[in-house]
């Protein structure tokens, strides 16, 4: 499943590139997680809860590897997700450009395998379920960057 | 004098519907036994990968979990399951077997291969228990393409192999390439023929009990081949075969792979039974039905055929790749049966027919209804209807002039069939069958008046394939016939039954013999018990093989029958008559025997039994044909197609078989339409769509899509009858009739509708989207 | 949970789990099997009974969904002074069953079915059944059945 777009962010690429870096944001911002640690260098782990179609409240154990930072304009990350519905593998490159000194663009380009039970009957909702919980992440990162800017984190 | 009973070519209702009707017949989901414990499976969510570490103490400390194994946990017990068909001695094969374990170990070879046994209190906490299971595992490249697979650097689903390439057959008759030197045209073409899942509507289940006082072991089982199983179970678990009973009662549908043996399941359900000592069930649920049962898939055809400018076909050459899946049990079945089907009725003389087979990351691949027939078929058809459409020919014209005649039987192909035996056609009259399916299906007309409707915008086409097909093999069946004291005969014999009248089937036969009533007639099947020596119900030879057994025990009871009648009687056998439940003397009916008293006279308290001479009126008969008797049919359809849509409406169906004689005319007419249905299914509504990472995306009814009553049009059939002469009753099968031409009748018709577009269907499936896709393409330079 | 429901005229109660389906509850507890799971995803059929009358999947409800209602099932179909209703007569002499794992659910549409529409037409017949699959048949003779079976109603 190939997943790509570009958001535009109300801030200055370096509060975004920060924002991008703190798994603690990251938490609150992707839909379901439950748990989202930085373990090592630039390795976290979690927990995450997916509801796809008939399958509701998918447990996925995951782990994130950065790599290939240049900050603050690009990374890449490495996506591993298991659990008992199924498994999850990709990758996913994160470009920031500035536009402005007040706004910056992100370019996303991911390639998430899917497998295991949650593919064999959900398979026609993946998509839009990966492109929804996209469009939430960002809209809540969109969110936090202002209350930041102001001044101040963002309420749970 | 009351009429002699005749059921033969009868249309009698069956004796095992009133159970099935009334929720009263046994399946063995339905098995409940006290303690019973229930299993679920952790299976591969990857189609290719190794096997690291599997923790299982968080399953097994679960409350409700009895136990949980992995390949570890078997010891000797995990062995690579038994290579059930051995290819056939051709000359030059090359076969690699690598069969499954039980359990994976190490590595898995595709999405849904059993990692792990739960046994739980519930099936509920079974399958709470898979998430607890944790697999660590490394995915590698998998292999999902047939060509792919073949090329250098493809990963290797075996390692040990130097390719994927799982056997190397070529079947060669006469001179293909002198034939092709003097043809007048050439026909080249790629052809690409996909099956699916059979899909009976029972899934698969087990139910073990081991009775640790008797030392026995009973298990029910949805198999079509309960005696092999308990051999089979009974050498790998240490016990006689007489301590193990396996009972296949009532099946909900086989069409193949419940005739796949030695599924992981079947056995570790046993083995975990005598281990814990309690009734272990495992019941397979639609999704794992997906995976874990076996399925037919996809073979891709490099062919050409060469022939004279009258249409007589010289020769065929075909080179072929099939798909096997991850291991091959079941042998060179299906590819075999595709390399003879391929000939059907024609005239061929030279053949040069090459297949390798390939291992994939996808799940096991063994006979589903029509078993690779309907490949074979779908080349040969397609490559004369090219050649009719490029000569100027018409389509039946071109088939007429290619008909083997009825002088020609029997005929021997010199290629070797699926049973180790010579192609060997027995009997058969081919064109009166093409004639009448032309006829009924209105061919000529609707030729003449398509131009006219296509003038008026619709698109109406018809289609007209021949097929040949091998039935009634080996090695043998078996069946007990015994008149019991009460009058009525009860008939035992080995084959399993899913849905083929074998209890009314098998009655008639025995009831013409016995000149008794059908319903007096009690047939008992699918239990070791009862019987113990037989194969199994597969390739179109229950009725043919077990009926000819029952023919056979029918008939030596009835020399019994004469026998003692006549010492009671004081007269000659030969003036015994057994008609209306009694043995009389013909020309005194007066003076006879109910048989049931018979019965009782035969089986003395006192006096002595003459040596040579067995008490009871019983005898038990077993029937081997040297070879299949080969069955025949036409089917022919009409379809409109509209072409902005590609939506393809069946207008007519017509299906003309030889099936030689007919025991109950009503159950054979059930078989085709059944077999149609299938048929259409698989030319239109089903398929198995994988990923590039050989994962299953639609296992569910909800995407993949059986038809339904509004899908299947009416049937109309007609039977024509060469016997068989391999066998007493001249019987030949029917089972696969009604889906082997289905696909080939199906891209004739469509394309013939769509003939002004200059569409050329090479590929079946052919969905909505694919055809519209091909209407896009065509026309284009 | 304890339920209590009514299947076939006789009234059961029950202790059960509240996310045990109404398929396993009547097939393993109840201990009527007639009932077939096919699928358990609301597809094939085979599992439908009448809820309250209606047909229903039963492999896709709970059993705590039935506590007060009243279920019919296939072993309930026959009445008490016949083998066989009319409906399952017409099925075997019409050979409209061959491996009968998915007819119990025919049985259970079609009793609905014609109860409402007792002289249907044949794409009504055939449109009616089109949410139950069959493996076997090809559905033409189960199609024949429905039409005896109306036939054979009419006074």
């Amino acid at each position: 499943m190939i997943l790509e777009g570009t958001f535009t962010f109300s801030g200055p690429r370096a509060v975004v590139w920060d924002l991008l870096q703190d798994p603690a944001v990251l938490a609150k911002a992707l839909p379901g997680t439950e748990r989202l640690e930085l373990v090592g260098d630039d390795r976290y782990e979690g927990v995450m809860k997916v509801s796809v179609g008939p399958v509701t409240a998918a447990k996925f154990d995951v782990t994130v590897a950065l790599k290939d930072k240049v900050a603050p304009e690009r990374f890449t990350m490495q996506i591993d997700g298991k659990g008992g519905v199924g498994f999850t593998r990709g990758t996913a490159s994160i470009a920031l450009t500035e536009v402005d000194a007040q706004s910056t663009s992100m370019a996303y380009s991911s390639n998430v395998q899917v497998g295991g039970k949650i593919a064999a009957v959900g398979q026609r909702l993946i998509e839009s379920v990966a492109k929804m919980m996209m469009r939430q992440a960002l809209d809540a990162l969109e969110q936090e960057l202002r209350a930041r800017l102001a001044g101040g984190a963002a309420s749970a | 004098m009351p009429a002699k009973t005749r059921y033969l070519n009868a249309r009698v209702v069956r004796n095992e519907d009133e159970r099935l009707l009334t929720g009263r017949a046994r399946f063995v989901d339905d098995v409940d036994l006290p303690g019973m414990a229930h299993v679920a499976f952790v299976r591969s969510d990857y189609a290719h990968a190794r096997i690291t570490a599997i923790d299982a103490s968080a399953a097994r400390s679960r409350p409700g979990v009895f136990a949980v194994y992995t390949a570890d946990d078997l010891g000797e017990y995990s062995q690579p399951a038994p290579l059930l068909v051995p290819p056939p001695p051709i000359e030059d094969l090359i076969f690699h077997p690598r069969t499954h374990l039980p359990l994976a170990r190490e590595k898995v070879r595709y999405v849904g291969e059993p990692i792990a046994m739960i046994v739980a209190a519930s099936r509920y906490i079974a399958e709470d228990a898979i998430r607890d299971v944790v697999v660590d595992a490394d995915p590698l490249d998998p292999v999902v393409d047939l060509e792919a697979g073949l090329a250098p650097g493809a990963p290797l689903v075996h390692e040990d192999l130097e390719s994927n390439a799982a056997a190397h057959v070529v079947q060669r008759k006469g001179d293909y390439a002198a034939a092709r030197a003097r043809a007048d045209i050439v026909v080249t073409r790629r052809l690409l023929y996909d099956r699916g899942a059979a899909a009976a509507m029972e899934n698969r289940a087990v139910v073990a009990q081991w009775d640790t006082q008797a030392e026995e072991l009973t298990i029910w089982d949805t198999t079509q081949a309960p005696i092999p199983i308990r051999n089979g179970l009974a050498a790998k678990l240490g016990l006689l075969q007489s301590q193990v009973r396996v009972v296949a009662p009532f099946v909900g549908g086989g069409f193949g792979p419940k005739i796949m043996m030695f599924y992981p399941e079947e056995l570790l359900v046993p083995w975990a039974a005598m281990r814990l000592r309690r009734p272990v069930k495992w019941t397979e649920d639609r999704q794992e039905n997906f995976y874990a049962t076996t399925q037919e898939r996809g073979q891709v055809h490099d062919a050409e055929m060469a022939l004279t400018r009258d249409g007589r076909i010289l020769g065929v050459k075909d080179v072929f790749l099939f798909y096997t899946g991850a291991y091959d049990p079941y042998g060179l079945t299906i590819p075999i049966n595709t390399q003879c089907t391929l000939l059907g009725p024609y005239d061929i003389e030279h053949y040069d027919s090459t297949f390798t087979a390939v291992f994939t990351n996808k799940p096991i691949v063994t006979p589903v209804r029509g078993a690779g027939r309907q490949h074979g078929v779908f080349v040969s058809e397609r490559l004369l209807d090219i050649a009719a459409r490029e000569l100027g020919i018409d389509r039946v014209e071109i088939r007429k002039r290619n008909l083997l005649g009825p002088d020609r039987f029997p005929h021997n192909h010199g290629i070797m069939f699926q049973d180790s035996a010579p192609l060997i056609y027995d009997s058969g009259n081919y064109l009166p069958t093409l004639e009448r399916a032309a006829e009924m299906i209105g061919y000529e007309q609707l030729v003449r008046e398509q131009a006219a409707r296509r003038a008026e915008g619709r698109h109406v086409g018809v289609g007209v394939a021949c097929y040949v097909e091998g039935t009634g093999i080996g090695p043998y069946e078996g069946a007990r016939v015994t008149v019991e004291p009460g009058g009525t005969v009860r008939v035992a014999t080995g084959v399993g039954t899913q849905g083929q009248g074998h209890y009314t089937v098998f009655a008639q036969i025995v009831a013409d013999v016995l000149g008794v009533d059908v319903r007096n007639v009690l047939v008992v099947t699918g239990d070791t018990r009862e019987f113990q020596w037989g194969t199994g119900t597969f390739a179109s030879r229950g009725a043919v093989v077990a009926g000819s057994a029952c023919h056979a025990a029918a008939l030596a009871v009835r020399a019994k029958i004469a026998a003692l009648s006549a010492q009671l009687l004081n007269t000659q056998p030969e003036d015994i008559a057994v008609e209306n439940g009694r043995a009389f003397v013909r020309d005194a009916p007066d003076r006879g025997f109910a048989l049931g008293e018979l019965a009782l006279k035969a089986n003395p308290l006192r006096g002595a039994v003459r040596p040579g001479t067995e008490p009871g009126l019983e005898s038990t008969a077993y029937f081997g044909p040297d070879r299949g008797s080969t069955a025949s049919g036409v089917h022919a359809m009409i379809v409109e197609v509209d072409p902005e849509t590609a939506m393809v409406k069946i207008e007519r169906y017509v299906v003309v078989h030889d099936c030689g004689a007919m025991i109950n005319p009503m159950l054979v007419e059930g078989q085709i339409h059944g077999g149609v249905a299938h048929g259409i299914g698989n030319a239109f509504y089903e398929q198995l769509v994988y990923d590039e990472q050989g994962q299953l995306m639609n296992a569910s009814f909800m995407d993949y899509l059986l038809p339904t009553a509004t899908d299947v049009p009416p049937i109309e059939t007609d039977h024509r009858e060469t016997p068989s002469p391999f066998n007493p009753v001249g019987l030949k099968g029917v089972g696969e009739a009604g889906c082997i031409p289905t696909g080939a009748v199906f891209a004739q018709a469509v394309e013939d509708a769509l003939r002004d577009l200059n569409v050329e269907i090479l590929e079946i499936p052919m969905n909505p989207n694919s055809l519209f896709a091909l209407i896009a393409g065509a026309g284009k330079p | 949970m304890i339920i209590s429901v009514t299947v076939n005229g006789i009234g059961y109660q029950r202790e059960v789990e509240p996310r045990l389906l109404l398929s396993d509850f009547l097939r393993h507890e109840l201990g009527l099997t007639g009932t077939h799971v096919g699928c358990e995803h609301g597809v094939c059929g085979a599992c439908t009974i009448l809820f309250d009358a209606e047909p229903a999947r039963s492999c896709i409800m709970l059993a705590v969904q039935a506590n007060g209602h009243t279920l019919q099932t296939v072993e309930g179909l026959a009445p008490h002074d016949a083998a066989l209703a009319p409906i399952q007569t017409a099925f075997r002499d019409t050979h409209a069953l061959q491996c009968g794992f998915c007819t119990p659910g025919f049985l259970m549409t079609l009793t609905a079915f014609l109860r409402d529409n007792p002289s249907p037409t044949q794409p009504e017949i055939r449109d009616a059944l089109s949410a139950n699959l069959c493996r076997c048949t090809g559905y033409q003779h189960i199609v024949e059945a429905v039409t005896r079976a109306c036939k054979d109603a009419l006074p």
